[in-house]
């Protein structure tokens, strides 16, 4: 679903990605974690285009990357992205940033468009938040409108990008629930957080990257109780003690 | 000084003043509009990454802010003619005025697209929409909260401004104005007059924009 292959990318002279071969399954749920700078946020914000790499090359559900403006608008209707900042948009109800898409750009009738994005904004738990702005919503409740947002495109793979980290802590669960329940549902997911409780409960493999390179990647059993390389034991020491 | 102004001259001459006032109301008024017409192309065009279409652009708004509107007034007062377009004066002053204005107007709705945190842009993308669908759907809804305020500045600016076409003989309130200074050699009671009737545009304009903000007030904010 998901293919790299020796993906590199400079910011100028830091090399940001460096070799990056990755393939992910139809259904698979890989967890990104490592430092911040390790490159792990750029990672998936290629999947979709959103940066742009030099070397190597990547495959999205049989789509090159690197090609048409078309066809890159073509692949990001499969490609659901969830950004830290949520990114909703601050002029649309709940609904409205939900239906946005889905009529403007899947050419929706209204009418179809608001019945899924309720149904989604119910699955989410806002079933009572439809009709409200963005800023009346609690960051976790945002959050899940923007999960909803992304799903109501019908997309084959979900990308998240740190997804908690701008949530209070008595948030995070009801983002995390979310994701979990869409993991189960078998969407092909790539997920960039520090969450190594969601990590151990529905990631299928489990990626440590530090400096722009892969440095480890394995089942989460294996990754948690017997990391391979001192990077990655030192940075679950890290994390993993609280 | 204004404590023995003649009233009954500047009542005299209230019909003057009104059509003036009229004039210069009209001309503003396609000034502006021209201006916002420019203003959003040289903006659009501002914005674009291909440099061959953002040099005109950025030339216009540089040459436009870097010289007086008086010295493109006559520019153009005098160099059209030369080049065989032969027009009123007046249209002249709106040519003039929208050119001027365009290019302010240019800078305060790029500064307001501007504004619009990227993550908005990336978040319109991410769902395949095109440029033009993020723009009209997500960015420009946004980005015209902040420039009413400094777009309604420089429509004041450009009524005050208007009072230069008075140099190429366009009858607009200040030449009005004038008139009394130049009939009755009363000039305080002509600028007096003209200074009232500049006021109550003003205050015009600040009513409409006040009742623009209410009424776009976002939804759900006091």
């Amino acid at each position: 679903m998901i293919e790299f292959s020796s993906l590199n990318k400079w910011f100028g002279a830091l090399h940001v990605l460096s070799d990056i071969s990755l393939s992910v399954a139809k259904g698979e749920v890989v967890v990104v974690c490592g430092p911040s700078g390790s490159g792990k946020s750029t990672l998936i914000r290629c999947v979709n285009g959103l940066e742009p790499f030099q070397k190597g090359k990547l495959i999205v559900d049989g789509t090159e990357l690197g090609g048409s403006e078309a066809s890159l608008r073509d692949l990001r209707m499969e490609v659901g992205f969830v950004f830290q900042q949520f990114n909703l948009y601050p002029h649309k109800t709940a609904l409205e940033n939900v239906t946005l898409a889905p009529v403007h750009v899947r050419k929706l009738s209204k009418a179809a468009a608001e019945e899924r994005g309720r149904a989604l904004l119910e699955k989410v738990g806002l079933a009572d938040k439809m009709e409200n702005y963005p800023h009346q919503l609690s960051g976790g409740q945002q959050q899940r409108v923007a999960i909803a947002r992304s799903l109501a495109m019908q997309p084959k793979i979900m990308l998240f990008d740190e997804p908690t980290s701008a949530l209070d802590p008595e948030m995070i669960n009801e983002v995390l629930d979310v994701m979990v329940s869409l993991a189960n549902e078998g969407m092909t997911m790539m997920v960039v957080t520090h969450e190594m409780g969601f990590a151990r409960k529905v990631a299928d493999r489990v990626m440590f990257m530090d400096r722009g390179a892969i440095v480890e990647i394995a089942a989460p059993e294996t990754f948690f109780t017997t990391p391979k390389n001192d990077r990655t034991r030192d940075f679950l020491s890290k994390v993993l003690q609280h | 000084m204004l404590g023995n102004l003649n009233t009954r001259v500047m009542l005299e001459y209230l019909p003057d003043i009104w059509q003036g006032f009229l004039a210069t109301l009209m001309l503003s008024a396609a000034g502006f509009a021209g201006a916002m017409i420019i203003g959003i192309v040289a903006c659009a065009l501002s914005i674009q990454p291909l440099r061959w279409l953002r040099g005109p652009a950025v030339v216009y708004v540089d040459a436009i802010r870097a010289t007086p509107l008086l010295a493109q007034l006559y520019f153009l007062y005098f160099g059209l003619p030369r080049l065989g377009i032969l027009v009123p004066e007046m249209v002249i002053g709106v040519i003039a005025l929208s050119l001027n204005s365009g290019a302010y107007v240019a800078e305060i709705i790029r500064s307001g697209i501007l504004s619009i945190p990227r993550g908005q842009v990336e978040a319109g993308k991410s769902t395949g929409m095109t440029y033009l669908q993020r723009m009209r759907l997500i960015i420009l809804p946004q980005a015209i909260r902040p420039t009413v305020s400094p777009l309604i500045g420089q429509a004041i600016v450009l009524i005050k401004d208007s009072s230069l076409l008075s140099l190429i003989s366009v009858v607009e309130l200040t030449r009005a104005g004038q008139m009394i200074a130049i009939d009755r050699f009363m000039p305080i009671e002509g600028l007096v007059a003209t200074a009232l009737a500049y006021l109550v545009l003003y205050y015009l304009l600040k009513l409409l924009a006040g009742v623009w903000v209410y009424q776009n007030r976002l939804p759900g904010r006091a």
